[in-house]
């Protein structure tokens, strides 16, 4: 009954919910199109550089991080990767072993970094045919190598060429060799172009002396999942010879720019939220004024105020309810269209964004996170709101309510 | 037997400086199946008596007696449940929740009271083909006359089965036929049902339809006659 009798008061100014309703639905749709955008940008800006690179996190043996030599390689058992990879949230693995070395080619030397990697592995994490600008990629066992497209240019190495490398093994081993350039990358970046050379891990491992050691061990979550969850269950799982680290703690630069521009986002909303705050506000203040002299009757005739509150409350919640349903409803479509085929960015910014190592594309997050929270937070501020007919209905006095 | 008792009602307002009295040393009972009129001019204090007697707001002073219980010693929020189990109102206008049709809003207040649906839907009905409204049983109060809207009333205050029936100034609004009508249906309910009414009005055609007529001024009662 305390239903019906609230559901009937909506329709009674059928212009002014509908108002009241288009507005919350025009603020939760915004705010979800907004967050969708603005959350599927960073995440895309994060997997471009975290996802295709550094991995959300990574495992390496205690103190490689402030000394990235390769006597700081560890050596891998098969449990330990079973244990990573049992994780909930994680995706996948791979391996790599890196170090610093000289690389040379006639009368030319350059420093550069060799990483031998897991090739089908890392295929999991990024496109490498994305990559490929000329010849093929490693295969598992392959002794060639791939090279970034700087590296090419400055030693105008083709398809074929060799190119010799210099440095330190593990232990201090003397590590030399010369390999095949099978294939020439584009790793979108200019930096990691001028400086990065690939091969098959069996080939590093025994170029470097260093038969079944790593330095890396890159771990993937799952989408949207928190890679500081994996973070805090590996550290409690794993012994202490290891150091475990998200991409946060590796670059926070760029948590900090995501931090600032979402700040700025989050402003928006709030204004956005506020205004809606007051909207419905109005329309609460006006439906319990003007109801004044009905309340007066029916406590007159012995309708329990705490009923005549519910029913308010039932009122409100509807009323914004519906707003935020077709809002969410209204969005979802959009963001999934672009979830799927991402935003595009003008030419000009998509060259400037590329070379600093972002793709120039804007895919939406279609995470349901996003429009429970708008939603959840449209309930909350309409629940906050009822305060106000429900101290109108506590202090009210019939008599007075029904004088005119 | 009587319904109510009521013993020395003193109540005072202020308005500005000055000090009225709206009841001045009020004492009359009510009893079983009484019609009566509560008649005088404006501001004589009908309303404040009609008030206090309903429960609906305390006197300064005195005592009002119903079923044993001094209703001016209950809380506000066991008033509320005193006046839903034994009083039945029918104001002066706009009685009706405007969104419930006159069905629901003859039910709401068996609702309330815990009836089942099935005895809240014979009493319904019932009810409002003895105000004669059988037809518009399914109808909102804004597609109803004032006069029928009223009669919608006296069935919803009937339907509690209260104690007694007050009524302030019921006809204040209609037209005669309509005043009449709802007159006829009242009277009517008084004599079949045993239904106590008492109603506050100064329209001469309604205190002559009154089995006793009580007269107040200046928040005294000056005569107490039965015709
Ligand atoms: N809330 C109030 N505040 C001040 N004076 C009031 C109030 N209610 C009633 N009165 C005064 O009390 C007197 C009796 O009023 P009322 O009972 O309404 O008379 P009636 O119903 O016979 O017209 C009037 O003089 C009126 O002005
Ligand atoms: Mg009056």
């Amino acid at each position: 009954m305390l239903i019906k009798l609230a559901w009937r008061n909506i329709w009674r100014n059928k212009k002014r919910s509908f108002i009241t309703i288009t507005a919350i639905l025009i603020a939760v749709f915004l705010a979800i199109i907004m967050r969708s955008l603005q959350l599927g940008m960073y995440d895309n800006m994060i997997q471009n550089v975290v996802g295709s690179y550094s991995g959300h996190v990574q495992v390496h043996s205690k103190g490689y991080w402030e000394e990235q030599t390769i006597d700081n390689a560890f050596e891998f058992n098969d449990s330990l990767i079973q244990k990573i990879e049992n994780n909930i949230n994680v995706s996948n693995t791979t391996k790599r072993i890196q170090s610093g070395c000289l690389s040379s080619n006639s009368d030319l030397s350059k420093f550069v970094f060799v990483t031998g990697i897991e090739p089908q592995k890392e295929q999991l994490m990024t496109d490498w045919n994305k990559r490929l600008i000329d010849g093929e990629l490693l295969k598992p066992n392959s002794q060639a190598i791939n090279i970034g497209k700087g590296i090419a240019k400055y030693y105008d190495l083709h398809i074929g060429d060799t190119l010799i490398f210099i440095g330190q093994g593990y232990h201090g081993m003397q590590a030399v060799g010369a390999f095949q350039v099978s294939g020439i990358l584009d790793m979108k970046n200019p930096a990691l172009n001028n400086i990065s050379v690939f091969m098959s891990l069996s080939s590093a491992q025994e170029f470097l002396s260093a038969e079944g050691l790593m330095t890396h061990l890159v771990i993937n979550k799952k989408e949207y999942s928190d890679e500081k969850e994996i973070v805090a269950s590996l550290q409690k799982e794993l012994n202490k010879n290891y150091e475990i680290m998200s991409w946060q703690e590796m670059m926070p630069e760029i948590e900090q720019v995501i931090q600032a521009d979402s700040a700025g986002g989050l402003i928006m909303i709030f204004i956005l939220y506020m205004i809606i705050t007051f909207g419905i506000f109005g329309t609460v203040l006006m439906m319990t004024q003007e109801r004044k002299y009905e309340f007066g009757v029916v406590v007159s005739i012995g309708m329990k105020k705490v009923k005549l509150m519910i029913s308010m409350v039932y009122e409100t919640i509807f009323l914004t309810s519906i707003g935020i349903f077709l809002g969410i409803l209204l969005s979802r479509p959009i963001v999934l269209h672009y979830y799927n085929n991402p935003l595009e960015f003008p030419a000009e910014e998509a060259e400037m964004m590329e070379s600093q190592g972002f793709e120039a594309v804007i895919p939406f997050m279609s995470s349901y996170d996003i429009p429970i929270t708008h939603g959840l937070i449209i309930f909350f501020i309409s629940l906050i709101i009822c305060i106000y007919p429900i101290i109108t209905i506590y202090k009210l006095n019939p008599i007075k309510a029904m004088k005119r | 037997m009587n319904v109510i008792e009521t013993t020395k009602l003193f109540k005072t307002y202020s308005q500005g400086d000055i000090q009225v009295n709206a009841l001045n040393d009020v004492s009359i009972n009510f009893e079983q199946g009484e019609f009566t009129a509560i008649v005088g001019p404006s501001g004589s204090g009908k309303t404040t008596f009609l008030n206090a007697i309903g429960g609906l707001d305390t006197p300064d002073s005195g005592k009002v007696i119903i079923n044993n219980t001094d209703i001016t010693q209950l809380k506000s929020n066991q008033l509320i449940d005193f006046r839903l189990r034994n009083i039945g109102f029918v104001f002066q206008a706009y009685n009706l929740i405007p969104v419930l049709t006159a069905k629901e809003n003859v039910e709401f207040i068996m609702l309330m009271q815990g009836e089942t649906a099935k005895s809240r839907k014979s009493r319904t009905e019932e009810l409002l083909n003895a105000v004669g409204l059988k037809e518009q049983i399914n109808r909102k109060p804004g597609q109803l006359s004032g006069g029928q809207q009223q009669r919608v009333a006296v069935a919803r205050a009937l339907a509690s089965k209260p104690q007694f029936v007050l009524a302030d100034e019921p006809t204040a609004n209609l037209d005669s036929t309509s005043t009449s009508n709802l007159l006829d249906i009242m009277f009517r309910l008084n004599q079949e049902e045993k239904m106590t009414f008492i109603f506050s009005t100064h329209d001469q055609r309604v205190i002559d339809r009154a089995k006793r007529i009580i007269t107040l001024e200046d928040g005294k009662v000056i005569s107490d006659v039965i015709q």
